[in-house]
């Protein structure tokens, strides 16, 4: 599903070094790391949002040179994943509706009254339900991460990669986010990578957590693996738990 | 950063081009990269401009006519006030000089002239980059720094597409639109300043305007204002979607905005103004 093989970069002024990732269909696999440890530059690279200094990924099959990618190539297999940027960064301008119809209508998967449906079809899935002109900035912050969480999962990806999705929740608006996240995962079946530096996502459900500190992956196993683990960031991560 | 030290380190091993530093390399790599970078969002507006034309009813079209509201309808009061005013100082400036002559009242032949082909045009060129490159640049530099360009990107979609192009559209349309309406409004602050100032008579003013002005020199400014408004879209774009992910990179993308786009402008009618003189057969 997806593969990053020896990656490093940014070109010129790598803050990765030698990232090794695999997730398959269906798995959760968690990046948790400090903040600034190159958690969402990961994310960046694995979308070819930035050029790397070598490496490869591929996503669902399709694979791509990270130090050396078009464009073009980028945009045809960034259809088959979808992605949550902190902080939501859904379109401003435009409804919230609007946001969740877009890749529909964009990538011609939809007419429009059909991505309409599908939209409004997302959103309750999700958990929100909002009038057809109500915009992003109308929303509170936890709706809008439902919104973000419906537009990734607009084009049925077989992959989503979450940065950083609850970060600024409250606990509760956290937990229902989590909740709403694995019942889909469960339903369709997606390979999910999440990044974050909250020690709660360790116990969630997650197959693998790789831990990234200094832009390297330091440990990565299942969590009761981690748990005895040595290593001092591991060990400070995860038996933080409580004290958050 | 790693540049300066590279280019520096090749400099001294080699011993060669003792008169290029590494700052001015540094210095001539990053004009070259702006104008590669200005290339990119010309040739991908450009493209996208094309296919509006040929699909109108897409999810784009709706931004063109918020962005015609915001650029274009939004600036009319300011052109209109402007132009007035600008008419009214030609005809003092022209009166004044003519004065000597006895010809003060020829003022108004030079007024609807050189309104149509040069002081229209660069005006509301002026106004629109005074007043809307610097939000162009801001309100892109804002949604990169807030990731929706970056968003866009991850959904497979071409942010000039979306964010560029609608605004580049209503721009074409607006400036040259502008900038008949500024002709008219400077022609009326001409007659004001003719009529009620200098006390002369309306009838002699508008046969002079009459007689000065052919079709051409409309057609002069506005191909002008097409040419300033692809100028202004294009540089306040590029301008704002490389902003820095830093304090205080919005503002100064939109500071720069405003200064190349006024370069821009000024350096544009300089060259059609000196291809038109050395071309003579190039002007209508």
């Amino acid at each position: 599903m997806l593969v990053v093989h020896d990656l490093t970069g940014p070109a010129g002024a790598p803050l990765l070094f030698d990232i090794d990732l695999c997730v398959a269909r269906g798995e959760t696999v968690l990046v948790i790391g400090p903040i600034q440890s190159g958690k969402s530059m990961l994310m960046r690279h694995i979308v070819g949002l930035e050029r790397a200094e070598r490496g490869t990924v591929t996503i669902d099959g399709g694979c791509f040179d990270a130090a050396d990618a078009h464009e073009a190539e980028l945009r045809q297999l960034r259809t088959r994943v979808g992605v949550m940027f902190e902080g939501s960064a859904l379109l401003r301008r435009i409804s919230v509706l609007a946001n969740v119809e877009l890749p529909l209508l964009e990538h011609g998967r939809a007419g429009s009254r059909e991505a309409r449906d599908v939209a409004r079809e997302l959103l309750v899935e999700v958990g929100v339900s909002v009038e057809d002109h109500l915009m992003p900035m109308q929303l509170d912050r936890a709706s809008q991460r439902r919104v973000a969480l419906a537009r990734a999962l607009a084009l049925r990806p077989p992959l989503l990669l979450l940065d950083e999705p609850t970060t600024g929740l409250d606990a509760v608006a956290a937990h229902a986010f989590d909740d709403t996240l694995y019942a889909l995962q469960r339903r369709d079946g997606f390979g999910l990578l999440l990044f974050s530096h909250e020690v709660r996502h360790a116990y969630g459900p997650a197959d693998e957590i790789d831990v990234l500190a200094d832009g390297r992956i330091v440990a990565r196993g299942t969590r009761d693996a981690l748990l005895g683990s040595d290593e001092p960031v591991v060990h400070q991560l995860l038996h933080r738990r409580g004290r958050e | 950063m790693s540049l300066h030290s590279d280019s520096g380190a090749l400099y001294r091993v080699t011993g060669t081009h003792p008169r290029v530093t590494a700052a001015d390399h540094g210095a001539i790599t990053r004009v070259g990269g702006r104008f590669v970078s200005r290339g990119r969002v010309a040739v991908g507006s450009l493209y996208w401009l094309a296919w509006l034309v040929a699909s109108p009813r897409s999810v784009v079209s709706g931004g063109v006519a918020r962005e015609m509201e915001s650029l274009g309808i939004g600036a009319l009061r300011l052109v209109a006030g402007a132009s007035i005013l600008v008419g009214l100082i030609g005809t003092f400036q022209l009166a004044y000089q003519l004065q000597p002559y006895g010809a003060e009242s020829m003022s108004a032949l030079a007024i609807g002239w050189f309104s149509t082909r040069e002081v229209g045009p660069v005006v509301v060129a002026l106004l629109v980059v005074t007043r809307s490159a610097s939000a162009v640049a801001g309100e892109l530099a804002a949604m990169g720094t807030n990731g929706e360009v970056d968003a866009l990107r991850a959904m497979g979609l071409d942010p000039v597409k979306y964010l560029v192009a609608p605004k580049l559209a209503a721009l074409l349309v607006a400036i040259p639109a502008l900038t008949i309406l500024a002709d008219g409004f400077i022609t009326l602050g001409g007659w004001i300043g003719s009529t009620v100032f200098l006390g002369f008579n309306s009838r002699v003013y508008l046969d002079q305007i009459r007689s000065s002005l052919a079709a051409s020199d409309i057609a002069t400014g506005v191909g002008k204002a097409v040419l300033f408004s692809l100028i202004i879209g294009i540089v306040a774009a590029d301008e704002g979607l490389n902003v820095e992910r830093r304090v205080g990179a919005i503002g100064e993308a939109a500071s720069r905005a405003v200064v190349y786009c006024l370069l821009g402008v000024l350096a544009a009618d300089t060259l059609v103004n000196a291809i038109f003189y050395f071309i003579p057969r190039l002007a209508f």
